[in-house]
């Protein structure tokens, strides 16, 4: 697990070190929409960008507006403080508005201080939309990407070796899956901070072996006995882009609280799903990460994402669900009180909060609304067992 | 003798109640200061003095607000959220929305007639929908926190106030004093902006039955009026206690619940 | 919301305000003098179109004329469909589709209501929107959210791809009402084979989603008079192009407003034919004359505005403007990228032309113009790539020879305010001072005006322009 916990809360880890060491080089990326085999498939350590470890703004606000979400402004302070030095390229894509000027603002604050932009610097297109023209679209852009990383790390990038990394990636999902199974069960045995630093890790290290350390922690995961889940309220975080362990840890902590499960940027929503294996494999790839919608960026699909989110909250037994946007993230904003409407209406508690990104969490406000919520949960779980217990008396009486 | 107390420990100011038999017979607010235990303290010797009562008579307390943490002597921390609506629903029994303006933040919350806390909002980050935005208001009209509420009866023309950032607010208040526009129609504007944040956040509880407002804001009569104009709805006046002390009585009644069971 | 907004259906009201004003110029001088008495809440703005001569009076009977279509549609068995200032509405008028566009009416209520739009856009945040979504759909969308004007039925939204704060107002207003939803998306690149077969693929789609959400077939012959009418419009646009590039510009600072208002609201249609025949007529004069078409007739200063223009109580923006003796040399919505204007000359492959000999070709004309409407054309890629933003601010500004650029937009524009500082340094280096305004075109809440007027003769005064 530690290994887990050290590549989710560090920028920079042995295993990168390690990589490098071997002279491959590692190629970031800042969106769940960009296909990681690709890289894989080229021996190039895909790396999910993070903004943790940040410390301050002054190269974030340089050159992004007051009126931009947190998180790319991380990644931008981190990249001008050399953090990402050991980057050999970045791909960025329009995941959202903020996070796609994010090609813009790097390449600028390059222009100020030497060094920071990788020699590779590729825009990654990705359409709004799934249905024919967009997939279609969305297939040449891998293809052109493939061309791409090809041309300038003189690698040849076959379907074979394109394949072959779908399968490693599968080994991956296919644990992740098997893990989160083990939090929908009455006892849970794992933490959700501890089953989303795995996740987080698996963005950014070394697929085969992070496969390998999955496989054993899973093992060791279903001999464990104890629950923690006891006299626990089981809740769901979803929302806007997360990496901090730190905002897991937070809920957990207050000791009143498990997470058995998570609907985040970073996490099990696409991992727990496999890629298919069989047929061209590019189009298996798109139909992975465009097919799916999962993300309030594919504008009218809420529907599909409601149905999606009933479904886990029913699986995991959560009994409340706390929504989270980052301040200047309309996209999850909207969407979070859409869901908030449909859930409360189900008898689902939810708690709706805006906040700042990652060393700007506002830990004191946070841990008050959450308590709060808690304590709400605690109250409706106790009037629900009350009425259920009275339906019961009815009856046999 | 079964006598409970509860803090709450703001950023603004710090209170403690003390009661007995569920009777205040005690309380105390003072400014806060810089470290949360010498708040405590300093709230805790006021209502033992009020109360005529030592600490040692004390059997148990509850601790809340921001600085509940660092209280050294309580028993027990509760979210603000819950102590306040429990305390708003003793101040009045009918109150099934509460509205609490504190100097950090605002909360709205919905109530069951259990007094448990159904659906709760509270405002972000900024400071514009909190008692601090009244605060530096007031500091900078140099009137008095409680005079504030009253100007917006004498105003004839308010100013409306670019309300979204306390700073830039602050910035267009200095103008307003500098180009001579009276006083009332400045301190109208300020309680208005004021009222209108807090009303976005009202409106999306969808407030039913009676509502109720506690914190120091309750006392802006400026505010209140306007809010009610905005929500559609009368607000309540608990006059049973001091709308600042809410969340500190929710405490003492919670405290005073442990001791029964 | 407050109470007694609620009483009022907002269309029927601004409609019904807008229709009056067009009304009070059709007096003699002493009547519309006696009049204005009458209206002290509205004089002000009504003044202001009016005073501007018979483009004045055009612009508010054509606004009179958008919402007389909204209110009337219902009984002439139209659809209404919410739609984007940056869709153009020829296809929607060609099936017969009564387009009501979020962008349009909040100005107008920002410009009209002394109160400004404020109720309606936290009414939005009421029912959800997070406050930081931009405030030109919130004010007009708060009235339809809380049922308090005509009920729309379908949704198409086009930006997607290039706004994200638009396409999410867009789409929750679907959600939150229940009607079908249809997206345009543009994709990073413009004036490609691939980008424009995409444009014609989604509008090909757009075109089956609206027949079967209202029951009407696109009628291509009424889409080509449409097209025909559109093409007359366009010369009379670079008419006044042209005309803008003189110095002094004899087109007056107003004129740029209700030039693409009507585009937005009445393209193809010859309610704007009427307006642009009348601009044109009125500047021309101005040429013939040599004069400036500032009030004043000193032309001292020209100020191009690279984004959007300021739109709250009074059309204040405009009389700063007059008052100063500053030409407005256009802004990002002024230009349509028409291949007849003088402009695109300086950037190949930039422009769109019109072709109406079969369907296919319609198609093709429509969806190029689409790609060139405001904001999704030039800031949809990286804003320093071929054809965006830089590129077109930069060729605009020389060949408007203007002294000074000028950045407004609303604290809701992620897009543009992810860039505008590497943007506006790039346009320094280039030698146009650069002007950020850090307040909202909508809502004079976020800055008040004025504070904006303030930091604007600030600039104006450091950087040694007026």
């Amino acid at each position: 697990m530690n290994v887990f916990h050290d590549a989710a809360n560090q920028v920079e880890f042995d295993s990168i070190t390690q990589w490098k060491k071997e002279g491959k080089p590692v190629v970031g990326y800042t969106c769940s929409y960009a296909p990681a085999e690709i890289f894989h498939a080229a021996d190039i350590l895909p790396y999910r960008l993070r903004g943790i470890e940040t410390d301050g703004m002054e190269v974030g606000d340089t050159y992004f507006g007051p009126f931009i979400c947190s998180f790319p402004k991380c990644i931008l302070q981190l990249a001008g403080k050399g953090k990402f030095s050991f980057l050999d390229g970045a791909i960025i894509t329009p995941g959202c508005d903020g996070m796609r000027r994010l090609d813009e603002c790097w390449r600028k604050a390059g222009e100020d201080i030497n060094g920071i932009v990788p020699d590779y610097f590729y825009y990654f297109d990705v359409p709004h939309k799934s249905e024919n023209h967009g997939m279609a679209w969305y297939v040449e852009e891998i293809k052109e990407l493939i061309r791409s990383i090809e041309s300038h790390f003189k690698v040849k990038i076959t379907n074979d070796k394109i394949s072959a990394a779908i399968s490693e990636f599968n080994k991956g999902r296919r644990l992740l899956a098997e893990i989160e199974n083990l939090r929908t069960r009455d006892d849970v045995v794992v933490s959700g901070t501890d089953v989303f630093a795995a996740t987080v890790a698996g963005t950014v290290m070394p697929r085969d072996e992070y496969t390998k350390e999955l496989k054993k922690w899973a093992t060791a995961l279903k001999k464990r006995k104890t629950s923690l889940s006891k006299d626990k309220h089981r809740v769901m975080l979803v929302g806007s882009i997360s990496d901090e362990i730190d905002l897991f840890e937070l809920i957990e902590n207050t000791g009143k609280a498990i997470i058995v499960g998570e609907n985040l940027c970073f996490g099990i929503r696409y991992e727990g799903n496999e890629i298919k294996e069989d047929g061209d494999p590019v189009a298996a790839l798109a139909e992975h990460y465009l097919g799916a919608s999962v993300c309030p960026r594919m504008y009218g699909k809420y529907k599909e994402r409601l149905a999606m989110l009933k479904e886990r909250i029913v699986r995991s037994q959560a009994q409340g669900v706390i929504m989270q946007n980052i301040r200047f993230c309309d996209l999850h904003g909207a969407e979070n009180a859409l869901f908030e409407r449909d859930l409360e209406a189900m008898g689902i508690p939810c708690l709706r909060i805006e906040r700042e990104y990652g060393p700007h969490i506002d830990i004191g406000r946070m841990k008050m609304r959450i308590n709060a919520f808690l304590e709400r949960m605690e109250s409706s779980e106790k009037r629900a067992a009350a009425s259920a217990m009275s339906a019961e008396v009815s009856v046999s009486a | 003798m079964n006598i409970v107390a509860g803090f709450d420990v703001g950023s603004l100011t710090s209170k403690a109640v003390i009661m007995k038999n569920g009777k205040i017979i005690g309380s105390h607010i003072i400014k806060s200061k810089p470290r949360p235990k010498d708040s405590a303290d300093a709230a805790l010797a006021g209502a033992l003095a009020d109360a005529g009562i030592s600490r040692e008579d004390i059997k148990y307390c509850i601790g809340t607000g921001y600085g509940r943490e660092k209280i050294e002597f309580v028993d027990e921390l509760v979210s603000e959220i819950k102590c306040h609506g429990k305390g708003a629903r003793w101040m009045m029994p009918t109150a099934e929305t509460v509205i609490d303006i504190g100097g950090q933040d605002c909360k709205t919350m919905r109530i069951d007639k259990d007094g448990n806390i159904g659906r709760f909002s509270t405002n972000d980050k900024c400071a514009s929908g909190t008692g601090r935005f009244l605060e530096v208001m007031a500091k900078v009209l140099n009137v008095d926190i409680d005079e504030l509420g009253k100007l917006s009866a004498k105003a004839k023309d308010p100013i409306t106030l670019a309300s979204t950032c306390t700073v830039w607010a602050q910035a267009d208040v200095i103008k307003y004093i500098n180009s001579g526009v009276p006083i009332e129609d400045i301190g109208a504007g300020i309680n208005t902006a004021m009222a209108g944040r807090v009303a976005i956040l009202v409106n999306a509880l969808k407030p039913e039955g009676d509502i109720l407002m506690t914190g120091g804001v309750a006392k802006n009569i400026g505010v209140v009026s306007t809010l009610e104009k905005l929500i559609g709805k009368r607000i309540k006046r608990a006059r049973k206690a001091d709308p600042q002390i809410a969340g500190a009585i929710g405490a003492a009644l919670l405290s005073m619940e442990k001791m029964a069971s | 919301m407050r109470p007694e907004i609620k009483e009022y259906n907002y269309d029927w009201l601004m409609g019904k305000t807008l229709k009056a004003a067009a009304h009070v110029p059709m007096g003699t001088k002493k009547e519309t003098e006696l009049t204005y008495r009458y209206i002290p809440y509205y004089k002000n703005i009504a003044k202001t179109f009016i005073d501007a001569g018979d483009p004045g009076v055009q612009a508010l009977k054509m606004m009179s004329r958008y919402y007389e279509n909204i209110l009337t549609a219902k009984e002439q068995g139209k659809k209404i469909c919410a739609t984007t200032f940056c869709n153009s509405p020829v296809i929607l008028y060609a099936m017969d589709i009564v387009p009501v566009t979020f962008e349009m009416l909040t100005a107008i209520g920002a410009m009209i209501w002394k109160r400004g739009m404020f109720d309606y856009m936290d009414f939005c945040c009421e029912v959800g929107m997070p406050e930081t979504s931009c405030s030109s759909q919130r004010g007009a969308l708060g009235a339809i959210l809380g049922g308090l004007s005509e009920k729309i039925d379908l949704v198409i939204c086009d930006t997607p791809g290039v706004c994200d704060t638009n396409a999410n107002a867009f789409a929750f207003a679907s959600e939150y009402l229940n009607k079908p939803f249809f997206q345009l998306n543009y994709p990073s690149s413009i004036g490609d084979d691939r980008s424009q077969k995409y444009h014609i693929d989604d509008y090909k789609e757009m075109i089956k989603f609206a027949e079967q959400h209202t029951g009407k077939k696109l009628d291509y012959d009424r889409l080509a008079e449409a097209l025909a009418e559109v093409d007359k419009q366009d010369a009379m646009i670079a008419d006044l192009e042209d005309m803008l590039m003189l110095k002094p510009t004899p087109v007056p600072p107003m004129f740029n407003l209700v030039l693409y208002a009507g585009r937005f609201c009445f393209s193809g249609r010859r309610e704007y034919t009427e307006l642009l025949e009348s601009m044109v007529k009125s500047a021309k004069a101005n040429a013939a004359a040599g004069i400036s078409g500032l009030k004043n007739g000193e032309e001292k200063l020209r100020m191009f505005m690279c984004y959007i223009d300021h739109y709250t109580l009074d059309v204040n923006f405009n009389h700063f403007l007059e008052d100063r003796g500053i030409a407005h040399v256009g802004s990002i919505l002024t230009r349509n990228f028409r291949d007849n204007n003088k402009y695109v000359e300086d950037m190949p492959g930039s422009a769109y032309g019109i072709d109406t000999s079969s369907p296919d070709a319609m198609l093709d004309t429509i969806a190029q113009m689409n790609a060139r409407l405001p904001m999704v054309r030039s800031i949809r890629g990286p804003y320093d790539k071929k054809g965006m933003w830089l590129e077109e601010s930069l060729v605009c500004a020389k060949m408007y020879d203007a002294d000074c650029v000028v950045y407004n937009g609303t604290p809701g524009c992620r897009n543009t305010w992810g860039m505008v500082k590497p943007f506006a340094r790039d346009m320094e280096k280039h030698g146009y001072p650069t002007h950020i305004m850090y307040d909202d075109a909508f809502d004079d809440r976020v800055e008040s005006w004025e504070a904006t007027r303030e930091r604007l003769d600030e600039f104006f005064k450091i950087r040694g322009l007026l």
